[in-house]
Order: C-alpha cells, then sequence, then structure tokens
C-alpha cells in the first residue's frame, strides 16, 4: 500500500512552546542574519540549525532532494569560471571562485526554506478578510482531510463525490470552532533569544573581525 | 455583501480547501520520476473556470498558493514565490483560453495551456534567480513533462467536471435564472 511507504511526520514540538505569530517574528528576524553572513562555513552551519528546528516544528526534511538542489546550482554556477583553477575534468573546469559562489547560492536557497518550515504554521492568522478566508480554507481542508481513506483509485470520481456531498451542501454555511490560541512559554521565549542571539551574535563578530582587519590594513 | 455572494465566497474557500486536499492525494498516482508532481491541485481550478467569473477563480489561486504555503511552511521562500508567479500565469492564460474559445475548447485544452505558461514562468524564475543561464538547457525536458502532467489532470477535470454529481448539483445550484 502507498501509504505504509510514506515516512511519517515527526510530532510538532515547537508547537507546544510557541504562540504562531511569535515564531514566524522569530523567522523574520533572523532573517538578515542569515542573508547577511558571508563565510560560507557559518552559512552551512546555520543551515544546519534551521534543518534542526524545522524538523522540531514536525516538518520531514528530504536530505536528498535538498543536497540535489545545492549540488545542481554549484554545478551550473561552475558552467562561468571565475577564480583559481582547483581541477579540470575534461571540458569542465573548477574554479575555486565559482564553487564557493555556487555552494553559498545553494546553501542561501536551502536555509531560506528550512527557515520558513520552522517559522510559518498552518495556524498563523493572517489579517483581514483574506485572513478569514484562509481560515475558512483550512477548517473545510480539516474536514475534507477526515474523508481521505474512503477515497479510492478505482472508483476515484464517484468516492470523491460521496465525500464531496456530505461535506457542502450548495449554498450552505458551515459554523466554525474556535481556534485555540497557544501562548510562548518560557522555553519557547529561551529558544527565540538563543536562536537570535546566535544568528546575530556570528554576523556582529564577523563583522568586527572585518572592521579590526580593515582599520589594521589602514 | 448579499447571500449569493456570501455563498459563493464560501464555495470558493471550500474549492480552496478541495485544491490542498487534491494535492495530498497525488500519491494515489505512480509517478514516472521521483520528482514529477502532476499538479491535481489544479483541478478545482479548472471546474471553477467554468462555473464562475475570472474574479473568483484569481481568488481561489490565492487561496490555493496561501493555503499551501502555510501547510507546507513554504510561505517565506523562493518555493513559495515560483509557485505564485506559477499559478497566477497558469490561471491567466487558462482564462484567456476560455473566454477565447468558450465552446471550442475542454478542459483539457485548457488545462495544457496552463500547464505550459506555469512551466514557461517557472523556468524563467528559476534560470533569473536560481541557477543562471546555462540552466536553458533544462527547458525542454521540463516544458515536455509540464505538458504530461497538463494531459493527465485535463483529462481527470473534464470527467470529474461532466461525471461528478457534486459539480452537477452545484452547476444547477449556480446557473444564471
Amino acid at each position: 500500500m502507498p501509504t505504509n511507504r510514506r515516512r511519517r511526520r515527526p510530532p510538532n514540538r515547537l508547537k507546544e512552546h510557541f504562540n504562531a505569530m511569535h515564531l514566524f517574528l522569530t523567522g523574520a528576524l533572523v532573517l538578515p542574519a542569515y542573508l547577511f553572513q558571508p563565510l560560507l562555513v557559518v552559512r552551512i552551519a546555520q543551515v544546519l540549525l534551521f534543518a534542526g528546528l524545522a524538523h522540531l516544528a514536525g516538518k520531514r526534511i528530504m536530505w536528498i532532494y535538498f543536497a540535489i538542489t545545492v549540488a545542481s546550482i554549484a554545478f551550473f554556477n561552475l558552467l562561468t569560471p571565475f577564480g583559481r583553477v582547483l581541477v579540470s575534468l575534461g571540458p569542465l573546469t573548477i574554479t575555486r571562485g565559482a564553487l564557493e559562489g555556487g555552494l553559498m547560492k545553494g546553501f542561501t536557497i536551502v536555509g531560506l526554506v528550512f527557515i520558513s518550515l520552522f517559522s510559518i504554521r498552518p495556524d498563523l492568522r493572517l489579517p483581514g478578510r483574506l485572513g478569514g478566508l484562509v481560515a475558512r480554507v483550512f477548517f473545510y481542508f480539516e474536514r475534507i482531510i477526515e474523508g481521505k481513506k474512503r477515497i479510492q483509485a478505482r472508483r476515484l470520481i464517484a468516492s470523491i463525490d460521496d465525500v464531496l456531498e456530505e461535506l457542502y451542501v450548495p449554498g450552505s454555511v458551515a459554523e466554525t470552532a474556535p481556534v485555540e490560541r497557544i501562548d510562548t512559554t518560557a522555553l519557547g521565549y529561551a529558544l527565540m533569544v538563543a536562536v537570535l542571539g546566535l544568528n546575530w551574535g556570528l554576523l556582529l563578530v564577523q563583522s568586527h573581525i572585518d572592521l579590526v582587519g580593515w582599520m589594521t590594513w589602514v | 455583501m448579499d447571500r449569493r455572494q456570501y455563498e459563493k465566497l464560501e464555495l470558493i474557500a471550500f474549492m480552496g480547501a478541495l485544491c490542498l486536499f487534491f494535492s495530498t492525494i497525488e500519491y494515489l498516482f505512480p509517478k514516472p520520476f521521483p520528482f514529477f508532481r502532476l499538479g491535481l491541485a489544479n483541478l478545482p481550478v479548472l471546474v471553477t473556470i467554468k462555473l464562475f467569473p475570472p474574479a473568483y477563480v484569481l481568488l481561489l489561486v490565492l487561496l490555493k498558493v496561501l493555503g499551501h504555503g502555510l501547510i507546507n511552511g513554504t510561505l517565506a521562500s523562493y518555493v513559495f514565490l515560483f509557485s505564485t508567479a506559477g499559478s497566477f500565469a497558469s490561471a491567466v492564460v487558462m482564462l484567456a483560453a476560455y473566454y477565447l474559445c468558450r465552446d471550442r475548447i475542454t478542459l483539457l485544452g485548457i488545462s495544457v495551456f496552463g500547464a505550459l505558461a506555469s512551466n514557461v514562468v517557472q523556468i524563467f524564475l528559476s534560470v533569473t534567480f536560481i541557477f543562471g543561464r546555462s540552466a536553458w538547457i533544462i527547458a525542454p525536458p521540463f516544458m515536455a513533462l509540464g505538458s504530461v502532467s497538463g494531459v493527465v489532470v485535463g483529462i481527470f477535470a473534464q470527467r470529474f467536471f461532466t461525471q461528478s454529481r457534486w459539480v452537477a448539483a452545484i452547476r444547477t445550484y449556480y446557473a444564471p435564472a
């Protein structure tokens, strides 16, 4: 059965400690510290940290998919040689500048996905009427997903119809249950400060080293 | 807002939920390649094109991409940008195809147009922002796979539109008096 082959999602351990908006703000505030980080090694460490947070947030990390993404971005970057030649493999010349640039770009993109994965969750309430409509989408989605097991590939349209007819009658408006509000716990705040402090601290230390180096040179 | 408009918005929200649902049942279908996606989530969009005016279709596309972004957690990443651009380009082209050809085009044709538009935009974005000019070499196989998925989704959408009891009930209820 296809269902048995699918890996289970890890439990969402961040949800019980974070309000959805606070988690979103953590992601938004960490973004500049991540994007302005100039060192590749630090960037890779940040990506691993964000992957860990995404795992804690109950997201399944598809490592092969992300490895292929980084590798393919680096490969296409290598097609435009730049900097010192490291090695030549037939027609392909691997240059240091192109390799580092490609890896930096690849890890940056993958890291942005991980930041998004840990900081965005379905109960993040968007403002205004659009936010209200999105909430209705999730309300219906949860109800449809309960009928998912009744969908059969053999009688696909008929079985989908059975579920849809039960859930939505034209002209009807279903009652929405009140949304449970989760407050950020002390542990949640501590994790928020640690994540932001670590990323901004690394950026500030790096900037300080650069500044000292520049002043020494002057 | 009058009652009828409110009901239509409620149905669009339900269709948005259906988009999310269809993307979760994609695993029922065999995949020729590991990263290949059929795009079943477009099925409610295709059905809505035949039922409601363009503004509702575009609202549904917005709800679809926002819903995906929130459920999968990709709202703040390049995936969301690609998905939004591809989905809106596809919707605009599908609407144009439907309103230009009306009864001379089936959902299969509309779906193929939509899939091609979405792929062109996504290739353009990936070349511009991620891979660089060298990545144009991936365009032909990407477009070919996109066309195949457009045909598969189009055939299914056409069957669903004509055979579904639920769609028939919606069409009867919202048919112009």
